[in-house]
């Protein structure tokens, strides 16, 4: 994983395959305490007391496919290498919240990458899901909620509303994204 | 990447998807389900590392552009994380084929081969063996 979208459409994927009906993606930057906090709940599954013990194990899946899941593994990884930390609430039945927090001071620091553009492909894959997403900088604020757009009639499985909807949501992070700190590492 | 296209409302979406909305009624929509092409991306950790987002976007912009209708989705890992970018692809009344490797170029031969034509493509994986 290269940056912080990746890690977003691998999170959000896990999410799906709890059979979540409702997905949050937050992310919170703060300026005075150079920190990214990342943030994925969903009201899927959730997982039992022993899963989540084996969460950070990689040799840890519930797949039958293959016997490895590094999802979880690399983000905690990426987050620590920061000097950050990962921290997974879960309860059977309820949903999960998984916060990776990642110290914007540190060089190891991920890029954020294309956010916008995994949003968007999120968004059309899932049509029955309603993610709420949430980019906030100190004071300022970006939203967007899949309910909001449907009411609107914005119509994602046209391929041109797509690749217009991904423009929206650059040219909001782009604005916010202006008033970051120069110590961050964040780009 | 940062060119500013001046959509910064909802209400700016809005208006532009009228104007897709106005256009895609010219073209037939009254197509059936059943004769939409299927094509899902594998989209776990191991197809996003390879670049699976790069090839899903593609493929959702260039089947649009030839005008093939399709419905293009993701899914998760299907056990192949060797030979990711992995596509499954499901013509009309055919049997899914899973194609390995997969970047914009082998996309677009997919697209140019396999859908259209129906022919096969190299960098098929092989699976569900039927046994007699």
């Amino acid at each position: 994983m290269t940056d912080l979208a990746m890690h977003m459409m691998d999170i959000v994927q896990n999410a799906i395959r709890a059979g979540a009906e409702t997905i949050g993606i937050t992310f919170i930057e703060r300026s005075k305490k150079n920190t990214l906090l990342f943030r994925v709940t969903d009201d899927g599954s959730g997982m039992n007391e022993e899963s989540l013990e084996q969460l950070d194990d990689p040799f840890f899946t519930t797949r039958t496919t293959r016997r490895i899941g590094l999802g979880v593994p690399f983000l905690k990884m990426t987050c620590e290498q920061t000097g950050g930390s990962l921290k997974v609430l879960s309860a059977e039945g309820r949903g999960t919240t998984i916060e990776a927090v990642y110290r914007t001071d540190h060089p190891d620091c991920l890029p954020l990458g294309d956010i916008a553009g995994y949003l968007t492909l999120l968004l059309k894959a899932n049509p029955a899901i309603c993610f709420r997403f949430v980019y906030q900088l100190d004071a300022s604020e970006f939203t967007l909620d899949s309910d909001v757009l449907k009411a609107e009639g914005i119509e994602l499985q046209q391929a041109a509303m797509l690749s217009l909807v991904k423009q929206y949501i650059r040219e909001h992070l782009h604005a916010l994204h202006k008033d970051r700190s120069t110590e961050s590492y964040l780009c | 990447m940062n060119q500013m296209t001046g959509i910064r409302t909802l209400a700016d979406l809005k208006k532009k998807q009228e104007e897709v909305s106005a256009r895609m009624n010219l073209r037939d929509k009254a197509e059936n389900p059943a004769s939409l092409v299927q094509v899902k991306v594998a989209m776990a950790t191991c197809g996003i590392a390879s670049g699976a987002k790069e090839v899903m976007e593609y493929l959702v912009e260039e089947l649009d552009k030839r005008g093939i209708a399709a419905v293009v989705t993701q899914t998760g890992c299907m056990g192949y994380c060797f030979a990711e970018p992995t596509v499954e692809i499901t013509l009309p009344e055919r049997e899914p084929v899973v194609f390995g490797y997969v970047n914009t170029a082998k996309a677009d031969e997919i697209i140019e081969c396999y859908i259209k034509d129906g022919e096969l493509v190299d960098g098929i994986i092989p699976q569900n063996y039927d046994t007699i």
